[in-house]
């Protein structure tokens, strides 16, 4: 990368490609599904805007300026520019890049800095780390330390996103990744060998729904293999701006899993398979096409993977529910992937589908923005939420641990009674 | 540059907020969709109402500034671009419709509302305003107004002209002025209602507009025809319209463009086929059953290829969805897309296409067509590369070309885009120069300072 040529007003380092910026000829046919234009009005916070910025630094037209790092990070990278871009733009690609950039032209002060190195170079890359982390967290809801911090109002006290933070957490129980065994042999007919990629907000905040997962495989007919070695997919720090351990995290998933004897590696975490799908392009200076093409082609969402092979629907038992589904940005937009969960979800007996208006609109959830732009967040959720209420389900269905937090969360404070689940669940429920 | 003072007195007026002066955001609104051209405003405001366009007006004419309306910016022919810098003014936040009138049948609407929410808003209540640019979702009302924006429906229902009631503005002097109404008959005095659509933000700044609406049509039904070649297709269009059908819509795409819309739509287009036209049909049942078995008859005796009837009226909308996203499509080819509008009678089609191969070949030049095929509206889109000096020149030459023969063959430079700054060059090669004189006679009655959306439509030395 270092031998790259300068452009424009970027630094050589992880620098966006002139063309990618080029393409977008600003037909506009990305304004009216960027959830942040709509919020702002702004030109410059639309897909079309920010790529002009791009262009803009690109072609030395412009500095790279603090508004252009603002946008970088006010961009929630939700993709639904991506999907009505005719031309193939890829803004939210583009903006990622931008806040890699961010970084070297506007280095964080000290303690943050310290901290952001530390959580994303040490923490996310060490799932042992990771999980020993997570210990004091499970302590002090188990202590009743929670109970007491939420009803002293202690953290008003702070900063908004510590509090909301805080609140968001869902119970936590221990981690799934060192419960689960090496391999799982199928129930049944075997029709595959799969391996599992767990992802880092899924074991560790929501273990039940990847237990449901595996079960979900198995009882398919899957068996399923999960290498204790996965490290954390990379998305985090692509949306930190942090290419560089990205690059060192992907080269080592892609090996690890690349090894395994298996028909496809499946995950349950519609913005893990995202970043998976994107080690093709993440890595290609690496030169390795054909294992690249080989891996991406055998990364499947669960419910990609399960509408592929079919579901076996004898002894699904009848879940007498009405239920909305919610797609997650990663999944429909960066995936492509959208008619495929409400199959499965159709394809469980008992239950009445009801399709709710914008069913992929952006939640607000977008990794840290919700911590970040707490109020720009909200009014991304309140549209989501007002949807959800139109359609009177009961379940709301979501695929990707970030929109069920937020969702989960913004259905409480709302007073509103519908109970989240993966789509993983709502078939372990159907399994039985 | 603009005085502080003058800022100021926009933001007492307009609120801070809707003054914006970042370098940043004035960047960014500096262009159209029209390829290749930007230019830099000096500042950027964004009023609620009619009163507030005035305050602005009078802003401009006090500093004598140049003004530039613009609304989503997808002009595409260089509309609302501010070429001279000075204050653009974005009229996106006036997206209030005002009223649905059902006993007159029109809607009144400010000029920010987005062309869909204005069909929808009708449609909710049985009504139906026919106008659709192929930028639909985006494109303003009010731009659609400026540009006399056509649509994929024109063929039988017209443009928007044809559906503007009355026009509220605001002259380069400040004043408001209102023409037209609710009255179906209206002719008293000049017709400046028509006059200012398609005056591409020249001669005032549309507020308000009137539209009629009319009853949707009963019924339809969507075909897709195939050729091996693409001058039986306008041969196809020419015979249809000599056969007395009008359908609502005949588009057409060419290979290039059939291409590039499957890559991005994957609805299964035949990637082999020289060209495809979209035809759908629509009205009372009966008549509907008739002009199909008519449209269909016609389209084997010619020798289309295949032709598919869309089994229901969401394959139909794929269909029409697909179609609007042709020339960003195109884009994915290359970095640069040149379109044009050129647009000839009906009966010339076959020869239009003829044209459009021969010289492609003879500049050696990459070229998507499509276009409203039934209204003679066609955009051939050279794919280009604009760092490519050889290949702009080669481009231009295609398009003068191009035009030399569409005129001649009593066509015009442009159906529905306007001439912007795009094709000013050309203007006066279709109208001569007493045409343009008295434009341009007409331009100086409006805006005897020259600051409304200067450096548009008459070429350099004719102003």
């Amino acid at each position: 990368m270092a031998d790259k040529e300068k452009l424009g007003n970027f630094t050589p380092e992880n620098a966006p490609e002139y063309e990618d910026v080029l393409q977008c000829m600003r037909c506009g046919f990305c304004l009216p599904t960027c959830p942040t234009f709509a919020l702002s009005g702004r030109e410059r916070s639309s897909p079309r805007g920010r790529v002009a910025l791009a262009r803009a630094v690109a072609e030395g037209k412009l500095e790279f300026t603090e508004a252009v790092k603002e946008e970088a990070f006010f961009c929630l990278d939700c993709r639904a520019c991506t999907t009505a871009c005719p031309s193939g733009v890829r803004a939210g690609e583009v903006m990622e890049i931008c806040r890699s950039q961010a970084h070297q032209f506007f280095p964080l002060k000290h303690v943050s800095k310290s901290f952001r190195e530390f959580v994303l170079q040490k923490m996310l890359p060490n799932p042992d780390l990771l999980e020993t982390s997570m210990l004091p967290a499970r302590l002090y809801q188990k202590l009743g330390i929670q109970w007491l911090v939420r009803h002293s109002q202690l953290l008003k006290l702070g900063p908004e996103w510590v509090d909301k933070a805080e609140r968001m957490i869902p119970e936590l129980h221990p981690p799934l990744r060192p419960q689960l065994a090496d391999v799982i042999p199928a129930e049944g007919e075997q029709r595959g060998r799969v391996a599992f990629f767990l992802g880092c907000i899924m074991t560790l905040m929501y273990p039940e729904v990847s237990r449901q997962t595996v079960r979900v495989l198995t009882h398919q007919g899957f068996e399923v293999v999960t290498p204790k070695e996965q490290k954390c997919c990379g998305a985090p720090h692509l949306t930190e701006g942090d290419r560089d351990t990205t690059k060192r995290i992907a080269q080592h998933n892609l090996d690890l899993f690349m090894a395994l004897d298996v028909d496809a590696i499946v995950t349950d975490c519609a913005g893990c398979g995202a970043a998976l799908k994107e080690y093709e392009e993440l890595l290609e200076e690496a030169g390795e096409h054909d294992k690249l093409a080989t891996f991406r082609a055998k990364i499947k969402d669960v419910s990609e993977f399960l509408a592929e092979q079919g579901l076996r629907t004898e002894g699904l038992k009848p879940v007498k529910k009405i239920v909305t589904y919610h797609e997650p940005c990663h999944l429909c937009h960066a995936q492509g992937i959208s008619k495929q969960p409400r199959e499965l979800i159709k394809a469980i007996p008992g239950i009445v589908y009801r399709e709710m208006e914008e069913a992929s609109w952006c939640c607000g959830s977008a990794a840290t923005f919700s911590l970040k732009y707490t109020t720009e967040s909200q009014q991304i959720l309140d549209r989501k939420l007002e949807n959800i209420r139109a359609t009177g389900a009961e379940l709301l269905v979501t695929a990707n641990p970030g929109c069920h937090l937020q969702l989960a969360w913004g259905l409480k404070q709302a007073g509103m009674t519908q109970e989240v689940v993966h789509i993983t669940e709502l078939l372990g429920i159907a399994t039985g | 540059m603009i005085s502080e003072t003058a800022i100021q007195t926009l933001i007492d007026k307009l609120g801070k907020e809707n003054v914006i002066t970042a370098a940043e955001d004035l960047l960014v609104l500096g262009y159209d969709s029209t390829p290749g051209l930007h230019a830099t405003p000096d500042l950027v405001v964004y009023p609620t109402d009619s009163e507030q366009v005035q305050s602005v007006m009078q802003v401009a004419r006090d500093h004598k500034v140049p003004i530039t309306p613009r609304g989503s910016g997808t002009g595409l022919s260089g509309g609302s671009i501010p070429v001279d810098g000075g204050i653009v003014i974005c009229l996106n936040k006036m997206d209030k419709i005002l009223e649905i009138d059902e006993e007159n049948l029109t809607a009144t609407c400010q000029a920010g509302v987005v062309t869909l929410d204005l069909f929808n808003a009708v449609a909710a209540k049985g009504l139906f305003y026919p106008p659709d640019p192929g930028s639909q979702k985006i494109s303003t009302l009010g731009g659609n107004v400026m540009e006399d924006a056509g649509g994929l429906r024109g063929l039988k229902y017209g443009v928007t002209r044809d559906y503007v009631m009355a026009l509220k503005c605001v002259l380069p002097d400040g004043s408001l002025l209102s023409t037209g109404g609710k009255s179906v008959k209206d002719v008293a005095g000049y017709a400046f209602k028509d006059l200012l659509i398609g005056s591409e933000g020249t001669l005032a700044i549309i507020t308000e507009i009137t539209v009629k609406l009319i009853p949707p049509p009963q019924d339809k039904r969507t075909f897709l025809a195939y050729f091996d070649d693409i001058s039986i297709a306008g041969a196809a269009v020419s015979k249809i319209i000599a056969a007395k059908i009008i359908p609502s819509t005949m588009e057409i795409m060419d290979k290039a463009t059939i291409n590039c819309v499957e890559d991005y739509v994957k609805i299964g287009l035949p990637r082999e086929m020289a060209a495809l036209l979209l035809i759908e049909v629509d009205g009372h049942p009966a008549m509907v059953t008739e002009e199909a078995e008519g449209v269909e008859r016609i389209l084997r005796e010619v020798g289309a290829a295949e032709v598919q009837v869309a089994k229901d009226a969401e394959e139909a909308a794929s269909l029409a969805a697909a179609r609007r996203t042709a020339l960003s499509a195109l884009a994915r080819v290359s970095p640069t897309t040149l379109l044009e509008d050129a647009t000839v009678p009906r009966s010339m089609l076959a020869e239009t296409f003829t044209l459009i191969e021969r010289l492609t070949k003879k500049y050696a030049l990459t070229v998507g067509t499509f276009g409203h095929a039934g209204d003679g509206n066609l955009h051939p889109t050279v794919l280009c590369d604009e760092r490519d000096a050889d290949e702009m020149k080669r481009a231009h030459a295609f398009y003068d070309e191009l035009y030399e023969q569409v005129l001649a063959w009593g066509g015009t430079v442009s159906g529905e885009h306007g001439i912007g700054i795009a094709k000013k060059e050309y203007l006066a090669r279709q109208i001569g120069p007493g045409g343009v004189a008295v434009m341009k006679r007409i331009k100086q009655a409006f805006d005897p300072e020259g600051i409304l959306n200067p450096g548009k439509i008459f070429a350099d030395g004719q102003e």
